[in-house]
């Protein structure tokens, strides 16, 4: 009779290839210390990007964000501990980035000219403007207003609200992974969590109320 | 059920205790019971999966898969850089340190300041010195000089009552100082303030 191989959790799959690099680097084995890099990266790169982009709201900004993250978390691989998930440590370094950059920014829109705003008060990338190649450019206008309305309320949210609800609804982590994550408490997430969910069905149907009743007197007017 | 709920809600849950029934938490009893707080639930579900789908497709579509690989190679490229030796440029043969000749020793700075307060101060007090010095410069040559200047200095044209005294002064000194021997050789020729007087009557 076989012997029955445990199935390897993604936990146990992470540390052992962080384990493995640390060896590779400590060898000067650099090339496959990389190649095995590579496939961390395949494997958490869509999540950071996701994450990156609904903390910093700007693709160029998010996609240096998580370059920097895999690149950071590749040259500590040393500190790494096993007995934290690779992806919870990943995701913290990410974070911490993604917070220097919005400092970073916030210093620099400063002494910068006010960025373009739709009617919501709402930053928008100027390529927004430009005429896209969607299916139907009714169903385009309605999702885009839709997503801005959304991104626009949840950046509205105070800070470690929104990075709470981000990592827990967005990325569908438990609490427990949340507080890994930021070092908040496991009670304070769920808190956190909460009046985020709140805040934001109050802001999105204020939203709401105030588009309709806009579109009733835009129509009026006509 | 929390006492709250019982209390101000007319035992229906409130707001947190749905979202904690919703996010995976305790799902309490009355839950099940309760068509409304049931209808609650699922509005309230169907509004974050909402929520949860638009974000993801917002991320989603600035980031579609050839953007994920294009910055899949960026992040492999600069590991690369990352873990490559540093390469030094080497600076041209020329410029690599060679012993110095004398001549092109350097002298320090200090010294060059050094050497001009001492070229100051040695012109000072030479300037000084010449100053003193320059006065005492107006006295007598020595009487041998003055012997041979007669000969050298004699007027070969007429006599003018201005080079007189001159003259008289010269020959007095000529005299004062011939020697004796040769007053024979003097007396014999005619004396030159005679000649130059005679001259001018």
């Amino acid at each position: 009779m076989a012997e029955q191989v445990p199935p390897v959790s993604a936990r146990e799959a992470d540390a052992r290839v962080a384990l493995d690099i640390r060896a590779f680097q400590a060898e000067g084995r650099l090339d496959e210390a990389r190649d095995r890099y590579g496939e961390v990266v395949t494997r958490y790169q869509r999540r950071a990007a996701r994450i990156a982009y609904h903390y910093l709201r700007d693709a160029a900004d998010a996609d240096e964000a998580v370059q920097d993250a895999f690149i950071k978390a590749y040259m500590h691989i040393g500190t790494f501990r096993e007995d934290l998930p690779f992806e919870v440590w990943f995701t913290r370094i990410l974070i911490n980035g993604c917070l220097d950059r919005l400092k970073a920014r916030r210093r620099r829109e400063r002494w910068m000219a006010p960025p373009m705003l739709d009617p919501n008060g709402v930053e928008r990338d100027p390529a927004d403007y430009l005429p896209s190649r969607g299916p139907s450019p009714e169903e385009v206008v309605l999702s885009a207003e839709r997503r801005q309305q959304l991104m626009g309320a949840v950046a509205e949210l105070p800070e470690r609200q929104r990075m709470v609800f981000m990592l827990s609804h967005f990325d569908g982590r438990s609490s427990r992974e949340v507080s890994a994550m930021t070092g908040l408490n496991e009670s304070t997430v769920r808190v956190h969590l909460f009046r985020a969910i709140r805040r934001l069905r109050g802001l999105l149907v204020t939203r709401a109320a105030t588009d309709q009743g806009t579109g009733r007197s835009n129509r009026a007017n006509r | 059920m929390r006492i709250a709920d019982i209390v101000f809600r007319q035992g229906h849950l409130s707001e947190e205790a749905l979202t904690t029934a919703i996010l995976g938490g305790d799902r309490p009893a009355h839950l099940e019971q309760c068509e409304a707080c049931s209808q609650r639930a699922r509005d309230l579900s169907l509004w974050l999966g909402n929520v949860r789908a638009e974000a993801l497709e917002a991320a989603d579509e600035v980031f579609p898969p050839e953007r994920l690989a294009l910055q899949h190679a960026q992040i492999m490229r600069r590991l690369e850089q990352i873990d490559a030796p540093p390469r030094v440029i080497a600076f041209p043969a020329q410029a690599v340190h060679a012993p110095r000749t004398h001549s092109e020793r350097r002298v320090s700075p200090a010294w060059v300041g050094v050497a001009a307060a001492a070229g100051l101060a040695i012109g000072l007090v030479g300037g000084q010195i010449s100053a003193r010095v320059t006065p005492t410069a107006s006295v007598p040559a020595p009487a041998q000089t003055q012997q041979a200047e007669p000969a050298q200095v004699a007027p070969a044209g007429p006599v003018t009552a201005t080079s007189q005294p001159v003259n008289a002064s010269l020959t007095t000194d000529w005299e004062r100082y011939v020697p004796e021997d040769l007053l024979l050789l003097d007396q014999a020729t005619p004396s030159l303030l005679e000649t130059q007087l005679a001259s001018a009557r």
